[in-house]
C-alpha cells in the first residue's frame, strides 16, 4: 500500500565526493509531510553532508534532490551575527524574507526559549545559541526542518522544549534530525535511517 | 562545463532547490539589498576595528609616500593622482575581504543562501556595502591627498564623479572575487592577485581622469575617460551579478 502523505523532499541516487573520498554514495531518501526522520551513524559518516545536500547548500556529485518546500536548517554549531542581539538576529532573518518584524512575536518566542532580548549573541553559551536557532526556525516557519544535532549542548529543560517544537514542526511539514543520541530520538522519530561508511569512502 | 575526474559532466544548475517564491520581485530584491548593506554597516560600525585599521594603514602609506616624493610641491602634485588611486585600490582589496569575512567568521553565509529566491541580491547588497565604505574612504583619501600632495580641489565635482565611477567599477569586481574566495583559506592573498589585473582598466581610466582634473584641464576633455569608466562599470556589474550565484556554492 502506498503512503498517502506526499513527499516534501526526495533525493535519488545522491552521492557526494570530496577529493577522492566518497562521503555519500547512491543514497535514496524521502521525507513525507508530517514525518520526523532521524539520521543516525558514527562521526564522519556524512550526516551533516546529507543535511547540507538536502538543503541545497552543497551540489551533489551525482544524483539529485527534488522538492519545492521552504527549507530551514539548524546548523551545528548554529550561525548568528555575534555583534547583534538575539532580537536583532531574528528581526533581520524576517527582513530577509521580506516580512516586517513583529517585536511582540519576537519577544514571545525569545521568552518561550528562555532567552534575553537585548544581549548580543557574542555573550551566548552554546546552549543559548541552540535555543536562538530554534526560535529562529519557529519564527521563519519552514516546511522542512533540517536539524543537525539539535539536542547537543541543551540541558534537560531545553531538550523537552526541543521535543515540543519538533512536534509542532511535524504538524506543518517534516523534520530530519541528525543525532548520535538514539535514546532521545527513539520516542520522537517515526523512522530511523542508519548511515554507514560509503563504499570508497575515507573511513 | 567542468569535467569531473570520473568523466561525468556536472550540471550547471544552481545548487539550491527551486523555492515556492520563484524569482524575486523588484521591490523585494531592493529591500533585501538594503537590509543586507544596512546589516553589514551595523556590524562594521560595531566592530569598528576593521574600517579604522584600513584608514590608519592608508594614512601611514600616504605619509611615507609623501616623504618619498617630497619635499617639492610640484613633484608631490604630479604624484597625487597615482597615490590616490593606489591607496584606493588597496582599500578596496582590504574592505572586500571584510564584506564576506564577517559572514565566514559568523558562519552566516548559509543563511543568505537559504533565503528563498535568486541569489543575485546578495551580490548587490555586498556591492552596495562596499560602495558606501569605499566612497567614505575615498573622500578621506581625497582630503589627505589634497593636504599632503597638493591635489587641487577646485574641480571637486569632477573628482567626485571620477571617485563614484572608479569605485563602482573596482567594487563590482572586488565583491565578485571576495564572494568566490569567501570559503577558501588564503583568500586575503588570492584576492589581490585575481582582482588587480581585471581592475587595471578602471584604475588607469580613473588615474587619467584625476590627472586631467589636477592639471586644470577643461571638464570636456575628461568626458571620454568618464565614458570609458561608465562602459567598464556596466560590463563589470552585469557580468559579475550574472556569474555570482554560480561561485557561491559550497
Amino acid at each position: 500500500m502506498t503512503d498517502p502523505r506526499p513527499d516534501l523532499l526526495r533525493a535519488e541516487g545522491l552521492s557526494k565526493r570530496y577529493g577522492r573520498d566518497w562521503v555519500i554514495r547512491e543514497l535514496d531518501f524521502s521525507l513525507a509531510r508530517g514525518e520526523v526522520v532521524a539520521l543516525l551513524g558514527p562521526n564522519g559518516v556524512g550526516k551533516t553532508t546529507l543535511l547540507r545536500l538536502l538543503a541545497g547548500l552543497v551540489r551533489p556529485t551525482q544524483g539529485k534532490v527534488s522538492g519545492r518546500a521552504k527549507i530551514g536548517l539548524l546548523a551545528n554549531p548554529p550561525a548568528f551575527y555575534r555583534h547583534l542581539s538575539g532580537e536583532e538576529n531574528l528581526a533581520y532573518a524576517l527582513r530577509l524574507e521580506d516580512r516586517t518584524p513583529d517585536l511582540a512575536a519576537i519577544y514571545q518566542i525569545l521568552e518561550r526559549v528562555g532567552l534575553p532580548h537585548k544581549k548580543t549573541v557574542l555573550s551566548y553559551s552554546s546552549g543559548m545559541k541552540k535555543r536562538l536557532a530554534l526560535a529562529k526556525l519557529q519564527l521563519l516557519a519552514p516546511e522542512v526542518w533540517l536539524l543537525d544535532e539539535p539536542e547537543a549542548a541543551l540541558d534537560a529543560q531545553g531538550r523537552e522544549l526541543l521535543g515540543e517544537i519538533v512536534q509542532q514542526a511535524r504538524s506543518s511539514g517534516g523534520v530530519v534530525i541528525a543525532t548520535h543520541d538514539r535514546a532521545w530520538i527513539t520516542g520522537l522519530a517515526d523512522r530511523q535511517v542508519m548511515l554507514g561508511p560509503a563504499p570508497g569512502g575515507a573511513g | 562545463m567542468r569535467l569531473l575526474g570520473d568523466g561525468t559532466r556536472r550540471r550547471r544548475t544552481p545548487p539550491w532547490p527551486a523555492t515556492p517564491s520563484g524569482t524575486l520581485g523588484g521591490g523585494v530584491a531592493v529591500r533585501r539589498i538594503f537590509w543586507l548593506a544596512w546589516r553589514d554597516l551595523t556590524l562594521e560600525l560595531r566592530g569598528r576595528a576593521g574600517l579604522l585599521s584600513v584608514v590608519f594603514f592608508l594614512t601611514v602609506m600616504l605619509l611615507i609616500l609623501g616623504l618619498a616624493f617630497g619635499p617639492y610641491p610640484q613633484d608631490l602634485r604630479k604624484a597625487a593622482p597615482g597615490v590616490l588611486w593606489v591607496a584606493l585600490a588597496f582599500a578596496g582589496s582590504l574592505l572586500a575581504s571584510r564584506a564576506f569575512g564577517l559572514e565566514v567568521e559568523d558562519g552566516t553565509l548559509d543563511d543568505l543562501l537559504l533565503t528563498p529566491g535568486g541569489k543575485e541580491w546578495i551580490y548587490f547588497g555586498k556591492l552596495f556595502f562596499q560602495m558606501i565604505l569605499l566612497l567614505a574612504v575615498g573622500l578621506i583619501l581625497i582630503v589627505l591627498t589634497a593636504g599632503l600632495f597638493y591635489l587641487p580641489l577646485a574641480a571637486w565635482p569632477g573628482l567626485l564623479l571620477t571617485l563614484l565611477l572608479g569605485t563602482l567599477g573596482y567594487a563590482s569586481v572586488s565583491t565578485f572575487y571576495a564572494g568566490m574566495l569567501a570559503r577558501l583559506r588564503g583568500r586575503e592573498v588570492l584576492l589581490p592577485l585575481l582582482l588587480f589585473p581585471i581592475a587595471v582598466p578602471v584604475v588607469l581610466s580613473s588615474v587619467q581622469a584625476t590627472i586631467g582634473l589636477a592639471q586644470g584641464l577643461p571638464v570636456g576633455e575628461m568626458r571620454h575617460w568618464w565614458q570609458l569608466l561608465l562602459v567598464f562599470d556596466v560590463i563589470y556589474v552585469t557580468v559579475c551579478s550574472l556569474l555570482f550565484p554560480w561561485v557561491l556554492e559550497g
